[in-house]
């Protein structure tokens, strides 16, 4: 058997994987990108809600083949039906095609000259006298020996091969989102605007959404904490049934689990490093881990191209430093902000969505709260409620 | 909880190969592969975690009999 030998070598070609392969390749060195998956992006795991912001911050290309439909706003939704909502002139986000938009990821990869094989599983690390010398790949039921200076865990929430390499990702149930969506037919929802439920009853920990891919077509989906005795899909078709909406119009299921806390403090170990959902960087207020991948690999393509340029493997560290640097905080910030947020009551809910505008509620979804949370010790619906006060008090 | 041992066993009906039950099993006892799901016995340590976490209830366990 030939030996394959490449720079880097990167498994799992979701988001972040495709990403660092993309910038890793550009900049001249070898990269082998693999997936289990026979056709990259397929199935989906995803309600495919990305900011507009994302394209031209890492480069994307804008094209129609995946951004499926241009979103202007939200609206979320109390337990009682009470709304709050936010509406931008401009497009502020897309719904994507992810079956397209991750093989295309992949095709830029392997267009800058990376190497790319689908149905391809990582089912171990090579360790030799200690050290990750590569990865065992079994490839059209092939196993295959792959050396590499530089081994990414970009496998997703399942994140095994970090572990396998000695890396720590593990995070207690709590700390995930268990996840069910359909793709389906479906009308009457303004559909130029994301919505979100919330509701103790609705979605324990999380929300229902419906992200519009047309004007009656739409990502309907739920999360909810992974300890729930109940299944996700349980709490869906129950929504859709006291909605009167009909589960007989359906194009896609799709399930997953998100992480939504136990970031992972260690992201690189000697040449092993770890980026995405693999290494749990997923926004813990809102389950969006896309974006996040793309930051941390660009944040990790960017050393592992000076460590290789410096032949200096040690750079690769600085990774963590400058994750941990730069996102770090607000991640700290929001799964502080989630676990007070779950603490609350339908009440609390109903009362802090009319409170609330939507530029308060965006505010929260990206950790700037601070200012928020101060306005509102000073409404009479929480100040002369010890509780609310007490929980909105943990934040400051 | 922990204390019954049993075996992890999976839907296949059911099951959408999602790999959530592996990120979340503390000891690598589940493999998901493209199309197969896979248990590892010697590895389980009988937390219940992934039969909780399963988005659409695929596993359940079956107790292991004659075991010490
Ligand atoms: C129901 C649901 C809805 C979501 N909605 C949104 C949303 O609207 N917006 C948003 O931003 N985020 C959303 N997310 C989260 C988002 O999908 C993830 O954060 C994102 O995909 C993470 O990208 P990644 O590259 O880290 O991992 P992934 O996209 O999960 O890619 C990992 C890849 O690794 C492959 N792989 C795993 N193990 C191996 C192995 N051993 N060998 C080979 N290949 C392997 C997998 O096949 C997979 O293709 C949602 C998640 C779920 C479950
Ligand atoms: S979590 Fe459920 S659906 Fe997903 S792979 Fe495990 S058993 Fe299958
Ligand atoms: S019971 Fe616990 S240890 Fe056993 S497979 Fe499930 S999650 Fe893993």
């Amino acid at each position: 058997m030939s030996e394959l030998k490449y720079d880097v070598v990167i498994v799992g070609a979701g988001i972040a994987g495709p990403m660092m392969a993309r910038d890793v390749a550009k900049a001249g060195f070898s990269v082998l990108l693999v997936d289990k998956k026979a056709a990259i992006g397929s199935p989906k795991q995803c309600a495919e809600g990305i900011n507009i912001n994302v394209f031209e911050k890492y480069g994307i290309p804008y094209d129609k083949r995946f951004v499926n439909r241009e979103i202007y706003g939200a609206r979320i939704y109390s337990p009682s039906g009470y709304t709050a909502e936010l509406r931008y002139k401009n497009v502020s986000g897309v719904i994507l095609e992810r079956k397209v938009f991750d093989k295309m990821l992949a095709f830029y990869a392997a267009r800058e000259g990376a190497d790319v094989w689908p149905r391809a599983e990582a089912v171990d690390v090579i360790r030799e006298n200690g050290r990750v010398e590569g990865l065992k790949i079994k490839r059209e039921g092939e196993l295959l020996d792959v050396r590499a200076k530089v081994v990414v865990a970009a496998d997703g929430v399942e994140s095994t091969i970090a572990r396998k390499a000695g890396i720590n990702t593990y995070a207690p149930p709590h700390e995930f989102d268990s996840g069910y969506e359909y793709e389906m037919l479906i009308e009457g929802f303004d559909p130029d605007i994301i919505h979100l439920w919330f509701g103790n009853e609705v979605a324990p920990r999380g929300y229902v959404w419906v992200f519009p891919k047309d004007e009656d077509r739409a990502n309907v989906g739920i999360g909810i904490n992974s300890d729930n005795p109940k299944t996700a899909k349980y709490y869906l078709d129950k929504w859709l049934r006291e909605h009167g909406i009909s589960t007989n119009k359906i194009l896609e299921v799709n399930v997953g689990l998100v992480p939504v806390g136990g970031f992972v403090k260690e992201l690189v170990k000697d040449n092993v490093m770890i980026i995405g959902d693999a290494a749990r960087q997923v926004n813990p207020m809102h389950g969006g881990g896309m974006a996040e991948a793309m930051k941390a690999a660009a944040i990790a393509s960017k050393w592992t191209v000076k460590a290789l340029e410096e032949d200096n493997l040690k750079l690769l560290q600085n990774y963590t430093e400058e994750w941990w640097r730069e996102e770090g905080p607000k991640m700290e910030k929001l799964l502080k902000l989630r676990r007070v947020t779950e603490k609350l009551t339908d009440e609390d809910l109903d009362v802090f969505v009319q409170i609330l505008g939507g530029t308060d509620l965006e505010k929260l979804a990206g950790g700037k709260y601070t200012e928020i949370i101060k306005a509102l010790l000073k409404n009479p619906k929480v100040m002369f409620n010890r509780r609310r006060l007490s929980l909105l008090k943990e934040l400051l | 909880m922990a204390g019954k041992k049993f075996r992890v066993v999976v839907n296949d009906d059911k099951c959408y190969l999602c790999g959530g039950c592996a990120g979340v099993c503390p000891t690598l006892a589940i493999e998901v592969g493209a199309s197969k799901w896979r248990f590892i016995q010697e590895k389980c340590i009988f937390c219940n975690i992934c039969v909780t976490a399963c988005p659409v209830g695929a596993l359940t366990t079956v107790p292991l009999e004659g075991e010490e």
